[in-house]
């Protein structure tokens, strides 16, 4: 029975972290750099959510959708502001490109986390519930009403963004950018534009998962670290750029962790992935599900 | 292939007169405070010229700086808290213990290409940091560690920390100019490329890790025999976020760049610091301006405007 419970809640954290990956594999798929601030999209969620329902009194159904607005337009902005060099007319960048990408989001993720720190303070703030529900024991399984919310919306959103990349056509110019970014721009494809959705999405991904979490997990100006860390191990492990590599790799590493917490270590939890990560690059390279590359 | 190896004694010898410069300092400076802010800027100037030799050199990203420090700073720590070892010993044992964790990580990212290395290092600061926080029996945690000091003098410290990054400084650019230096630029230049002509890109990337995270685990250790007390936030992400703000600023991949931007961004901080934790507002802003429109840094716009004079 407690198996089973663990089984469950680690594929629920699992969820939670796939929300996060998946934006972070959608922008390395489509510009093949990292986004060090991607957390910071997170946190913007989490403070957008919280701050909205605690001070201006919103309804939390209604803060939901703004701080998922919050974390799409913190992305785009990003992408306009920050990521257009990576391909717009700079040729001579290159071979700097990784390096560039690496500072630029670094010192962003910096610049929000002090930012915040600074004008809203440095103490955690709870975000309310969506529902009111304490826990209970649905079959053998024990959950509050704000985890099985929050899941059901989390498995909305990942199932209708793996729906809206296969079947719209906005979806499918951001898989053809993602194959070949030169063929789909000469097919007539706005790469730009579809470079902006994807961070849009990513932020709005992300803000999701913070403002969702964030009755559990306070809302603190460096929040999103940790689901960044997550995320960052979980796409290597699932093959840098596959979508659902990604996926599947989240909802492992929610449930090790979930079984490692009570078979091995609680204290040690969080250093579980990072070993697995190790053993992955030694073993796999290429990662759990991804192809191994070609250089010309 | 000239004019580089002789910008590079030009900038050298710059960074010989700035670390000189540093050592006479005193002179001026007799508050025992703002001698202290001069020491830990020389514990960032030896982080960023570390980080720079990967970073500027290699083109490979290392998110754990501080981390390696903080290795450092527990490996002397603990030795001497447990067993009391003497610092002689200690921070040999940290050089090496810094090192080799870096050789072990490098060994199995720096086989593969992207951006593997930044982000595996930035797991394992953060997961190191926890441990070390987690750890209370061994470690005592976020308590921290006291660590017995070398001197009285504070003034001894300052100059042990300025012969430390003048031999560091001395040894980079000996490294940079040899053979190996040459392998590291055409890594940085063009990694296939390099590969393709002989150059065992694996090793020197690995090589290069190690160097680096070992002249880390010296600061970090000079570091906590100077403070006497370590705790797990001397690893902090935005310590590492000082570290390449400093780099960064001062540009990366000369030889002077990094430890004048650690000078400027710390002492400035310190100065900033009545303002009230604005400093990493500032700094971030600053790195992200000029990796977006100067990508040289700030040494190299000056070396531009010079240039530009001397052509005139």
């Amino acid at each position: 029975m407690l198996n089973v419970d663990l089984f469950i809640n680690g594929l629920i954290i699992g969820l939670f972290y796939a929300l996060m990956a998946v934006g972070l594999t959608l922008i390395f798929g489509i510009l093949k750099v990292v986004n060090f601030a991607h957390g910071e999209f997170y946190m913007v969620g989490a403070y957008t959510y919280t701050l909205i329902a605690l001070k201006l009194g919103l309804d939390p159904w209604l803060a939901l959708p703004l701080a998922l607005l919050a974390g799409a337009l913190a992305g785009w902005l990003t992408e306009r502001a920050l990521m257009r060099p990576l391909y717009a007319g700079y040729s001579s960048w290159g071979l700097m490109r990784d390096e560039y990408a690496v500072v630029v989001t670094f010192a962003l993720s910096l610049l929000l986390v002090n930012l915040v720190d600074k004008v809203v303070g440095p103490y955690p703030q709870r975000g309310p519930a969506l529902v009111d529900i304490p826990r209970m024991a649905l079959g053998p399984i024990m959950l509050s009403g704000q985890k099985l919310v929050a899941t059901g919306i989390a498995l909305a959103m990942i199932a209708g963004l793996a729906l809206f990349l296969r079947y719209s056509f906005w979806g499918r110019q951001v898989r053809a950018v993602a194959q070949n970014r030169l063929g789909a721009s000469l097919a007539g494809i706005d790469t730009a534009r579809a470079s902006g959705l994807v961070f849009a999405l990513s932020g709005a991904l992300a803000a999701l998962s913070g403002a969702l979490l964030s009755p559990i997990i306070n809302a603190s100006p460096d929040v999103g670290a940790f689901p960044a860390i997550k995320s960052f191990v979980i796409v290597v492990l699932g093959g840098m750029g596959s979508l659902p590599g990604s996926i599947i790799a989240s909802l492992l590493l929610g449930v090790l962790e979930s079984f490692g917490a009570v078979y091995i270590s609680y204290d040690y939890r969080d250093t579980f992935g990072l070993v697995i990560l190790m053993l992955v690059l030694i073993f796999r390279p290429q990662g759990l599900f991804g192809e191994r590359g070609r250089e010309v | 292939m000239q004019g580089s190896a002789r910008r590079m004694a030009v900038e050298f010898r710059l960074s010989l007169a700035l670390i000189a410069l540093i050592a006479l300092a005193p002179i001026v400076v007799d508050n025992a405070y703002w001698q202290g802010v001069l020491i830990v800027s020389m514990y960032f100037a030896l982080l960023a010229a570390g980080w720079n030799l990967l970073a500027g050199y290699t083109g490979q990203f290392s998110m754990a700086p501080a981390c390696f420090a903080m290795i450092g700073a527990y490996t002397t720590g603990l030795l001497a808290y447990h067993w009391s070892i003497p610092p002689s010993l200690g921070i040999p044992a940290s050089i090496l213990a810094a090192g080799a964790i870096g050789a072990a990580l490098g060994l199995i990212v720096m086989r593969l290409r992207g951006p593997y290395l930044a982000l595996t290092t930035l797991s394992f600061a953060e997961i190191m940091r926890l441990v070390i926080g987690n750890s209370y029996g061994f470690t005592r945690g976020d308590l921290g560690l006291n660590v017995p000091g070398l001197f009285e003098s504070r003034l001894a410290y300052y100059y042990v920390f300025v012969a430390v990054l003048a031999a560091a400084q001395a040894g980079l650019y000996l490294l940079l100019r040899s053979r190996a230096g040459l392998f590291l630029r055409a890594i940085r230049d063009d990694e296939v490329a390099a590969a393709s002509r002989g150059v065992d890109v694996v090793f020197w990337k690995t090589a290069a890790f190690t160097l680096s995270t070992a002249v880390s685990g010296l600061a970090g250790a000079l570091y906590a025999h100077f403070s006497q007390l370590v705790s797990p936030e001397l690893g902090l992400v935005s310590q590492t976020g000082l570290v390449i703000c400093m780099a960064v600023i001062g540009g990366i991949g000369g030889l002077i760049g990094p430890i004048a931007g650690a000078l400027l961004v710390y002492v400035s901080s310190e100065m900033l610091r009545e303002a009230g934790g604005i400093q990493l507002i500032v700094f971030a802003l600053l790195v992200i301006l000029i990796a977006r429109f100067f990508r040289e840094g700030l040494w190299g716009l000056a070396r531009r405007a010079l240039q530009g004079s001397d052509a005139a």
